[in-house]
């Protein structure tokens, strides 16, 4: 059942998740920490965490997601999106301990989200596969350079140093980055 | 209220990734309650988090992960959530007694409620200022100006980004016209000369990324405010 080489696709991710809230089905819980818990661990070493914290934060990610299975909301985003905000969170509290400033767990906003009813959402689904298709009609390096931005604070000098770019260079590549990204994602529209 | 000015895609990423320092952070998610259209844009960003960790090649974990997790699990406490404990939204220690007033009878905006507001004091120019602490970063520079009708501030520059929203009032420079809702985002390079409408005084929030100093005359005015 667990087999490694089966990668679930976004909907089967999504229904596990949504497993968890129904029954507290443990074995959905094991398929997701299967596919999650070795990305968002190298999610976090790649974003600079020390193997120890990395592991650690992809444990506690995966914990959130058991307890928080009943928020999960597939019309608002898919499951990797959704795991993706909870492992920001607690990574940024995670820093936060490390400072010595303590905020609890639920103090830390999931995310500005605070849509009024009414307001037109997109439908996650539909989001996400625009993102992914509007993502594979970049070029290598500037799916890199999204890529990195996620990865790094210091954002333009760590990517010059990454990818052997002049400062100047990594800040006007980072624009336009993003402008094919909104160019691809307005085309599909 | 329309809003005409927006922070750039850049900055929303970050904020997506969580990679804007919290007193920037605290300026997006203030422009952000206000608008609809830039919330999107972070979800959108999120989704592309999402798809960066889907794309990520595994990592092993311990070899006795699932089993740990699986045994927190059964000894947590906490389970799985099932009332309204927890619940995502109302982050900003939203329910709390009547919200701090700003001069003029404005309202701190819901995303600022949990700082604590310092005292309005006079910097000069006709500009008054109140530093706001984040509960998160105390050492964090995140300033309330209030500036009077028809003031010109100093041409300036800074070292950083500047990141400003708009509460109430307008000022222009030469870029535009800055109203309630819009944020501007001035980059280092960029020297810039508020002058604030005559038809009231504008306030505004405004935080500068890192350790970073203001230059020019007003550098000296704003610099008693920065926790630098």
């Amino acid at each position: 059942m667990l087999d490694d080489a089966a990668i679930p696709a976004g909907a089967e991710l999504d229904r596990l998740i949504l497993a968890i809230a129904a029954t507290g089905d443990r074995q959905a819980f094991a398929h997701l920490f299967k596919h999650f818990a070795p990305r968002l661990k190298a999610f976090l070493l790649k974003s600079g965490m020390p193997p120890g914290a990395a592991e650690e934060i992809a444990q506690e990610t995966m914990l959130a997601v058991w307890r928080k299975a009943s928020y999960f909301d597939p019309e608002r985003a898919g499951a990797s999106t959704w795991i993706f905000t909870i492992c920001r969170n607690l990574r940024i509290d995670h820093l936060r301990r490390d400072r010595g400033v303590f905020v609890s767990d639920e103090a830390i906003p999931e995310e500005a989200d605070e849509s009024p009813d009414g307001e037109q959402l997109f439908m996650a689904a539909e989001r996400e596969a625009e993102v992914r298709r509007a993502l594979q009609g970049l070029s290598a390096e500037q799916a890199a350079v999204v890529r990195l931005s996620f990865f790094n604070d210091k954002a333009h000098s760590e990517i010059a140093s990454e990818l052997g770019l002049p400062l100047g260079t990594v800040k006007s590549r980072v624009r336009l980055a993003l402008n094919r990204l909104r160019t691809l994602l307005d085309e599909q529209k | 209220m329309t809003i005409r000015h927006h922070p750039s895609d850049e900055t929303l990423l970050r904020y997506a990734a969580g990679r804007l320092a919290p007193a920037p952070g605290r300026v997006v998610a203030t422009h952000l309650h206000g608008c609809p259209a830039c919330r999107e844009r972070v979800r959108v960003f999120e989704a592309v988090g999402g798809a960066v960790l889907d794309g990520m090649s595994p990592v092993p974990v311990v070899p006795h992960a699932l089993a740990r997790a699986l045994a927190a699990i059964d000894a947590g406490p906490a389970g799985r959530a099932t009332s309204l404990e927890g619940s995502s939204t109302p982050a900003h220690g939203a329910a709390r007694t009547a919200p701090p007033l700003l001069p003029d009878g404005i309202v701190l905006p819901a995303p600022l409620r949990d700082c604590a507001m310092g005292p309005w004091r006079w910097a000069g120019f006709g500009v008054r200022a109140s530093a706001l602490t984040l509960p998160e970063d105390p050492k964090a520079s995140l300033l309330l100006l209030r500036v009077a009708p028809g003031r010109r501030l100093p041409e300036h520059g800074h070292s950083g980004l500047e990141f400003t929203q708009i509460l109430s009032g307008s000022f222009s420079d030469a870029f535009g016209r800055y109203q309630p809702g819009d944020l501007t985002e001035m980059g280092a390079e960029v020297e810039h000369q508020p002058v604030v409408d005559p038809d009231g005084p504008c306030i505004c929030l405004t935080a500068l990324e890192g350790g970073v100093l203001f230059t020019g005359s007003i550098g000296r005015l704003i610099q008693p405010f920065l926790r630098l």
